[in-house]
């Protein structure tokens, strides 16, 4: 083994670095201060969201205090009988039927729309050919980007009518039209998600199951849905969110008449939802009284149950990552 | 369990996934299917004469020469149709009639001063003339139907019209004759039912053809004109041909619609004949013909929605909805930004993601509300505003709603800018913020832009945040933002649900909300254009 | 001029990985602390970790200036993590930070006081996949100047045309300079990327497997580049192509688990590698 000499290139002209590689103090800090409050700046926007969810908050219960104050939370949870434009004291705010309105047509439309969104997500992920899909996806998108009072529009012009005439209904608007709209409504929010779940299972699990021996219905109901279920429930509730919020179908749907259906199976009668009650009384509503105060009371309480729903949603679709994650 | 069984649900599990699939689908179709289908016929349809008239006199739209040859045409043939139904007025109604007769008389007389007749025959005309007069008004009062004909024979025997040519006289002859016509046909002690069939008939008639000529032109424009497109002709129509009843068949259940005609109640009068006429000369009274009314688009509506287009409404969803987006898409952006870029995972950014998801689920009625309470109440007053709904406070209460929907997509763009791409721009000597705004941001603005584009086809569909915040049904064209507008959404809710004459124009109902999904969904596909292209792109076509 | 023999490198790499650190560290620092005015990257016990594994562990190495110093190793070596640390682009990976020293022309660049502009600005990089900015051609040369604040047209136009002639595209594109760069082939796209990079005229030139994207044809052309550009620059190439760190090369490092195993000419590792593992993989027996 020879020593030769590793640099034997002649030194030729020095590199020299024509730019100073190192800060001189002053570049130093104002490097840095300009960098922090870049950042500041940034993050101070980026608050905006922030700033934005606490008003919401804020300016809603402050808007309902009054009339917690003054009438009480339990009359307004327990009573059904809301009559709050009569005169004076013998105005009632009884909220207890809206709130079953609203649970009576998001139930309802959950009872459609997760069996029906399901299986549409296990065929999308599972079952259908790539072209199948590529055509299948944007349709099911565009379910949801029909804007909502175009939904109400067909419940009122052309399916109460149908149903008045061929269902043998007193009325067309009742639980059972805007049940059946907001499925439909719910449905893309729960495949995109189910379906994304679904997906994420690996191929390699599958594979496992059919390699012994069980068939597509099997992998998919035994092995790939209980995988996915973090993913799926975070859809459903998702859906079901939707289905809460949803003003103008309920509104345009539902028939608004304050009442539990007796029996209360009949979903062909009318009810009236929180939303609705909102967006049908606020107008006409003289600032500042105490049906004004009741309908942000409303308002309030649906803000707290879509609030909870969100952080249930948070929570599973979270754990759904955190398995994803473990898995990959 | 068996094979056989096994193989059966699996083959089962696969269709009914299918089936699912194609239940959606056809629900896609159910919905949009008859809504596009009927609200197409707001643009394309068979437009009659008054239409084009409606055109010409608002717009000035169309050849001048061709609609006055069109409409001299069709006045002509109208005026059979009014001369049938004036003939047989005369013989119902009777009140009128008397005053006609003596303000014909009066002319009588101007006229006969203004000849210059010696006095004596000057006088004797006169009372020749008083005497018809007098005889006339006993026969107009008369409900017995031989006493009037006789009366009124000896009265034409002893007064023949030829004395009278070209005077009052004469034509007050000419009514009482057509009187004497009508008079044998119908059963005058009913002629207050036949007034009254005649009226709504006339009414009826107005609407189909607009007001007769000669007449004073209503105030509202939805009075000026018949019916302009073709089938609501038809349905006018069928509102005067036939008569519509609600009865009830069975005690407790739904009543059903009977229809009787409408000649039924003219049997064996002159006017009998007249809806046979109407029905077949209908297509000669209005000629219909197709039209291509792409001005739905930008013009006004007339009162009640009754003619005319949505522009204002187009106009006013777009003054919104783009108003909200400069609030919402810079700070959307800067905001997705630092979460990608600068923000590390810490409590405070944990929070402001919380707070993102929070608010992208607030129920979009909620955000009504707070707008009414904050921006209308609260920050107009702040600004030295008046306090009330109008486009900048509707547009700020969008720019929340759909802040969280923007901030999502462009996180999700950004991330998805390769890492070289920084690496490159870095590599180049470039800052942090610089390598941001000049690499990153334009390569992530495709997808940027296709959030940007979607939340803005949310937004225009949105309702409910509007309701309280600026949106109105029926008003006024805003001059400025601090007013309220039109928008689509809320007409097609109002219009739906709110406005009686509307439910006679389901074309304009249906085009109002077509217009809406139309906007919606071309905005969605620009997206989904553009979201391919990026990815096309990106696999390096 | 004293200049470091090969076998006192590998005695010091040797006795070091039997663990006497402190003496074989003094020896070194005793054969190296001679100024080398042609040693422009020095590295000295350097260490690199992402979180709390290494990716490079002390690495002991010069490289000198005006020559193509070419890294090889098997995947997963840390030949890529060296290179970028030089001009500190690693920094984007969160959790990373350095132990031991590695200067540029005698400036530590994990110095907290180092300007990071410029030091990038003067050690080019040119990356494994080809990634012009979607911008256009012109503009993808200009952005670097004009960072600095270059703005003249002309002055420019000059250096984007000097630039292009450089990388050995001007002939390709000079009809239509407004095109945009991802119109462009896979080769052409990468020699715009070395334009660009020499367009902030660096001094030093990191070329991280700059031909694995490419065609053969277009690997060729991209060689007879380096072999252009290494009279004015000094080049560090990262490759897992051994024929060609033979090709274009005078000195050849090589890397394998986070250390460096050997470094000579180019020809002596080639020829006749001193350790086992370089035998084993240039041999093709692992790697």
């Amino acid at each position: 083994m020879t020593s030769e000499p590793l640099n034997t290139i002649p030194p030729g002209e020095p590199v020299v670095f024509t730019q100073p590689l190192y800060l001189s103090p002053g570049e130093d800090l104002v490097g840095y201060i300009s960098d922090l409050a870049g950042r500041f700046i940034l993050f101070m926007i980026t608050c905006a969201s922030v700033l934005a969810v606490l008003l919401i908050f804020g300016f809603v219960i402050r808007e309902a205090v009054p009339f917690i104050t003054k009438h009480g939370v339990i009359d307004f949870l327990t009573s059904t009988s809301w009559f709050p434009q009569a005169e004076g004291a013998k105005a009632e705010f009884g909220g207890l039927a809206l709130i079953t309105g609203t649970l009576y047509v998001t139930i309802a439309a959950l009872f459609i729309s997760v069996p029906l969104g399901l299986l549409a997500a296990v065929f999308l992920s599972d079952i259908a050919p790539f072209k199948v899909r590529q055509i299948c996806k944007p349709i099911i998108e565009i379910l949801a980007a029909i804007p909502s009072v175009a939904y109400g529009f067909f419940a009122v012009m052309v399916l109460a009518p149908w149903m008045q005439k061929h269902l043998g209904f007193t009325t067309g608007t009742n639980a059972l039209n805007a049940s059946i709209i907001l499925s439909i409504m719910a449905l893309p929010t729960i495949i995109s998600v189910a379906e994304d779940s679904l997906s994420a299972v690996g191929r390699d699990i599958r594979e496992a199951s059919y390699s012994l021996g069980a068939t597509r219905a099997e992998t998919t109901i035994k092995i790939v849905i209980p995988a996915a279920h973090s993913g799926i429930i975070a859809g459903v509730v998702l859906g079901m969110m939707r289905a809460i919020g949803e003003t103008m179908v309920v509104w345009m749907a539902s028939g608004n008449a304050s009442q539990i259906p007796h029996p209360w199976w009949d979903l062909s009668q009318s009810i009236r939802t929180m939303t609705a009650t909102i967006a049908g009384e606020l107008g006409e509503t003289p600032r500042d009284s105490d049906h004004y105060h009741a309908l942000f009371a409303v308002g309030l309480l649906l803000l707290v149950f879509t609030f909870v729903l969100n952080m249930v949603s948070e929570f599973f679709l979270a754990r759904f990552k955190r398995r994803r994650e473990v898995t990959r | 369990m068996s094979m056989m069984l096994r193989k059966i649900t699996d083959k089962s599990f696969t269709g009914l996934a299918g089936f699912s699939v194609v239940l959606i689908i056809m629900a896609l179709a159910v919905v949009l299917g008859p809504m596009i289908w009927i609200g197409a016929t707001a643009v394309v349809f068979k437009g009659t004469v008054e239409f084009r008239e409606l055109q010409y006199d608002l717009h000035q739209r169309g050849d001048r020469g061709r609609l006055k040859s069109e409409t001299s045409e069709v006045e002509k043939v109208r005026k059979k149709i009014y001369a049938q139904i004036d003939q047989f007025k005369r013989g119902i109604d009777t009140e009128s009639l008397v005053a006609e007769s003596r303000k014909k008389y009066r002319e009588y007389k101007i006229f006969l001063k203004s000849q210059n007749l010696p006095d004596e025959q000057c006088d004797k005309l006169e009372d020749n003339a008083k005497e018809i007069r007098n005889t006339l008004a006993d026969v107009y009062d008369s409900t017995d139907k031989d006493t009037i004909i006789k009366t009124l024979d000896e009265l034409f025997a002893a007064y023949p019209a030829k004395q009278f040519e070209h005077t009052p006289v004469a034509e007050m002859l000419a009514a009482a004759h057509d009187y004497q016509t009508v008079a044998r046909t119908i059963d005058l002690s009913n002629r207050e039912k036949y007034a009254e069939s005649l009226a709504e008939v006339q009414e009826r008639l107005t609407k189909l053809l607009g007001p007769r000529p000669g007449e004073d032109k209503p105030a509202l424009i939805m009075e000026q004109y018949g019916a302009t497109r073709w089938d609501v002709a038809q349905k006018q129509l069928k509102m005067i041909l036939w008569i519509e009843d609600w009865e009830e068949t069975e005690p407790g259940k739904p009543m059903t619609k009977k229809l009787t005609p409408r000649s039924n109640q003219f049997a064996g009068t002159t006017l009998e004949s007249f809806f046979k006429n109407l029905e077949t000369d209908l297509p000669n009274l209005l000629k219909p013909q197709r039209e291509f009314y792409w001005q739905y688009f930008i013009d006004d509506s007339t009162e009640g929605y009754y003619y005319g287009g949505v522009g204002p409404e187009i106009i006013g969803t777009l003054l919104f909805t783009v108003m909200g987006m400069l609030f919402a898409v810079p700070i959307g952006i800067i905001s997705a930004s630092y979460l990608v870029e600068y923000a590390g995972d810490n409590i405070i950014v944990r929070t402001i993601r919380i707070c993102v998801n929070t608010l992208a689920g607030v129920p979009s009625i909620v955000f009504g509300l707070f707008g009414l309470v904050f921006f209308v109440k609260v920050l107009m007053p702040a600004l030295g505003y008046e306090s009330k709904p109008c486009i900048l406070t509707g547009s700020m209460t969008l720019a929340i709603l759909i802040l969280p929907v923007i901030i999502r997509a462009s996180e999700e763009a950004i991330r998805s800018v390769p890492l070289t791409y920084k690496e490159a721009s870095l590599a180049l000597g470039a800052g942090k913020f610089r390598t941001l705004v000049k690499v990153t941001l334009p390569a992530a603005l495709p997808g940027i832009l296709t959030g940007i584009i979607l939340s803005l086809s949310r937004a225009a569909g949105e309702t409910a945040p509007l309701l309280f915040a600026g949106a109105i049904a029926v008003g006024p064209i805003p001059e400025s933002i601090l007013e309220p507008s039109r928008v689509l959404s809320y007409g097609s809710y109002d219009i739906a649900v709110g406005d009686r004459y509307a439910s006679m124009v389901p074309h304009k109902q249906f085009g109002m909300v077509v217009t809406l999904i139309m906007l919606v969904l071309c905005l969605n596909i620009v997206a989904f254009v553009i979201r391919s292209r990026v990815s096309r792109n990106l696999r390096g076509q | 001029m004293i200049s470091l023999s090969i076998p006192s490198l590998h005695n010091a790499l040797d006795e070091k990985s039997i663990g006497n650190m402190d003496v074989d560290e003094n020896v070194a620092i005793e054969q190296f602390s001679v100024e080398n005015e042609n040693a422009i990257v020095r590295a000295r016990n350097f260490s690199l970790f992402y979180g709390h594994t290494a990716g490079v562990k002390d690495i002991t190495l010069d490289i000198y200036s005006r020559a193509v110093t070419a890294i090889i190793g098997p995947s997963g070596c840390g030949k890529s993590t060296f290179l970028r640390s030089i001009n500190r682009i690693n920094d984007l990976i969160p959790n990373t930070h350095a132990e031991g020293t590695l200067e540029v022309s005698g400036h530590d660049v994990y110095d907290k006081r180092i300007n990071l502009v410029n030091l990038r600005q003067q050690v080019g990089m040119v990356f494994q996949k080809h990634n012009p900015f979607a911008k256009s051609i012109y503009d993808n040369i200009a952005y670097g100047p004009r960072l600095t604040g270059m703005r003249k047209k002309s002055e420019l136009n000059d250096l984007v045309e000097e630039c292009l002639r450089g990388a050995a595209l001007w002939d390709e594109v000079k009809e239509d300079l407004n095109r945009s760069a991802l119109a462009l082939s896979g080769g052409q796209q990468q020699r715009l990327c070395i334009a660009r990079a020499l367009a902030t005229r660096p001094k030093i030139l990191l070329m991280d497997e700059p031909c694995s994207a490419l065609d053969p044809l277009a690997t060729a052309r991209i060689e007879g580049l380096i072999e252009q550009l290494k009279s004015k620059y000094t080049i560090i190439i990262v490759t897992h192509n051994m024929q060609q760190a033979a090709r274009v090369s005078e000195y050849t490092a090589f890397f394998c688990l986070g250390e460096l195993i050997e470094y000579n000419r180019t020809k002596k590792i080639f020829t006749s590698p001193q350790k086992k593992q370089t035998d084993d993989y240039i041999s093709g027996r692992f790697g």
